[in-house]
């Protein structure tokens, strides 16, 4: 724990200052995200109680960027969960079983790998209505491939070692051991690509959003904050690049971070 | 070569019809239909429609004559923008997305690898930490912000270049292929920048610098042509990418290609158009994976299939 003080996480840092402030700035706003403020539509910043100003219909910016963003990380921690229970479960089984069983399961997520997949996301959400838990589960259930592939690897590294053997010549049955001493040791290379995994769930689910096919009102996101922004953007440009600053600075930390941890488990 | 490309393209066929038959069944497992705009039809004149277009009928029939009428070439009628055919919509933005998509791909290489060379031919120092930080906050850049952001920089406050739609010349080209290039310039000069690395640390390295050639000579000739292959991997991936990013970039810019027809027609339940779209975009990107795959070969002898 105390390494994560180390000046080298950065990037996590001020993501986790982000969420924060996301997560407290509702008690201190007067105005709530969807709060319609009649007497200040399209305010510039520093009007009154509104510290960046209004959007076009009169609600508080920094209300909207506080819940967009709760939105936003809190989908995207949702999908990178699916994603890692769905990687695991699925790259485990591979690299544990083997054999045939283990290269039609691989077949699968290569052929899987192939496939355009944000046409088949796309579609999805458009034919099965567009509630946040099917944008989550959508993406989480595109992302798990990468995660698969890993833990298959790493699996299949350990199997030979001797103390897995040894609990198997000892009788534990084999659930038993995928629990209780492969899955510690592949935790590490899983967490880090799991936080490789949170900025591509958050660029899918504003990409939807954005396209109007992810998070719907009156709930919004970072993409929605964007799409919005830009649709009014030669009035108040601030609409844009408050979003899309925040959104970009989320998805560089977040990048930064992943890589630095993949790289040293790898 | 040739017996590659046959084999490819036999396998092509399939997947193909793979992904047609899954799309057909998908569309139209959807709730609501093609004539329930915001003016809801009498019921009879929506029955009427439907059967003048074949809809009253089984699905499985339905997917049959589809699948018979592309064998022709024939994508049929949109059933939202009626005075077209799917053909005629997809004429229209084929040439759009591709201009799009080829131009992209061409400045992301140019881009990403003199990005990784240099960052390469300066490993270690300051220069290369640089270009390898710009390099991941490029990858990190989702063209939806880039798009409009580089057309409020460049279109509405300085005037530069056009905000949206198609002018005269190539000015309204410019920031749907920035916004596009940047992510995949990012990732190749990284792809770049590994390849050399490893490359450079080989035998043939080693016994060129040992005879006397010049730096510059052994980086072009030998070092940059097998470092490149992990780059010709990552193409197929960034194809599919580019596609999907100018789905944004044709919204963003107002542009007709595919993608907007896309999106449009998959919210209208315009099936043919979905379809037509997803059966060409499936192509391409199979196309564009043949492509690499003999890239590939050409960097690397040894990757050549007998």
């Amino acid at each position: 724990m105390r390494s994560l003080l180390h000046p080298n996480h950065w990037p996590l840092w001020i993501v986790i200052m982000l969420v924060a402030a996301a997560l407290l700035l509702p008690f201190v706003i007067p105005w709530t995200y969807d709060q319609i403020d009649w007497d200040a539509v399209r305010a510039p910043a520093f009007t009154g109680s509104h510290l960046l100003g209004t959007d076009e219909i009169g609600r508080d910016r920094l209300a909207r960027l506080a819940a967009g963003t709760r939105i936003t990380i809190m989908v995207a921690i949702a999908a990178a969960l699916v994603s890692l229970v769905v990687g695991i479960a699925w790259g485990a089984t591979a690299g544990w079983v083997g054999g045939k069983i283990d290269e039609a399961m691989m077949r699968f997520v290569d052929a899987l790998y192939a496939l355009p997949f944000m046409f088949i996301v796309i579609l999805l959400m458009v034919i099965f209505g567009r509630s946040i838990l099917l944008v989550f589960v959508g993406i989480g259930l595109v992302e798990w491939l990468t995660m698969a592939r890993v833990v298959r690897g790493q699996v299949m590294a350990l199997k030979q070692r001797p103390f897995i053997l040894a609990a198997e010549a000892a009788g534990t049955k084999p659930l038993t051991i995928v629990i209780k001493h492969i899955l510690p040791n592949i935790a590490g290379v899983a967490l880090a690509y799991l936080m490789l995994t949170v900025p591509q769930v958050v660029m899918v689910e504003s990409f939807l959003s954005f396209l109007g096919l992810g998070v719907q009102e009156p709930l919004t996101s970072l993409g929605i904050l964007v799409k919005e922004g830009a649709d009014d953007m030669d009035v108040t440009p601030l609409g844009l690049l408050l979003p899309g600053g925040a959104l970009v600075l989320i998805l560089v930390c977040l990048t930064i971070e992943g890589e630095r941890l993949r790289d040293k488990y790898s | 070569m040739l017996a590659l490309i046959i084999r490819r393209l036999l396998t092509a066929i399939p997947t193909l019809f793979g992904i047609i038959l899954a799309s057909f069944f998908l569309m139209r497992a959807a709730p609501g239909g093609p004539f329930d705009g915001e003016r809801p039809l009498p019921p009879d004149v929506q029955e009427a429609l439907r059967a003048s277009y074949g809809l009253d009928r089984p699905l499985w029939e339905q997917a049959w004559i589809y699948v018979s009428r592309l064998l022709r070439g024939d994508f049929g009628p949109s059933l939202v923008y009626r005075d077209f055919t799917v053909t005629e919509l997809v004429a229209q933005g084929l040439p759009i997305s591709l201009t799009l998509g080829g131009l992209a791909i061409a400045l992301a290489l140019l881009i990403g690898i003199t990005a990784g060379l240099f960052a390469a031919v300066s490993a270690g120092k300051a220069a290369d930490k640089s270009i390898m930080m710009l390099a991941t906050i490029a990858t990190a850049l989702p063209t939806f912000v880039t798009g409009p952001a580089l057309a409020l920089f460049f279109g509405l406050w300085l005037g530069l270049l056009p905000v949206s739609g198609r002018g005269d010349g190539i000015a309204w080209l410019v920031m749907p292929v920035v916004a596009l290039a940047l992510p995949v310039s990012g990732a190749i000069a990284k792809l770049t920048r590994a390849g050399l690395a490893t490359v450079l640390k080989q035998d043939h390295i080693r016994t060129a610098r040992a005879r006397g050639l010049s730096e510059k000579k052994i980086l072009f000739k030998h070092g940059l042509r097998p470092a490149l292959v992990p780059v010709a991997s990552y193409l197929g991936p960034a194809a599919a990418g580019l596609l999907t990013g100018a789905v944004v970039v044709e919204t963003v810019f107002g542009l007709p290609g595919l993608g907007r027809y896309f999106v449009q027609g998959a919210l209208n339940r315009d099936y043919p158009l979905v379809l037509g779209v997803v059966t060409l975009y499936a192509g391409l990107i199979i196309l564009f994976n043949l492509f690499a795959d003999l890239i590939y070969g050409w960097l690397d002898p040894r990757m050549r299939e007998e």
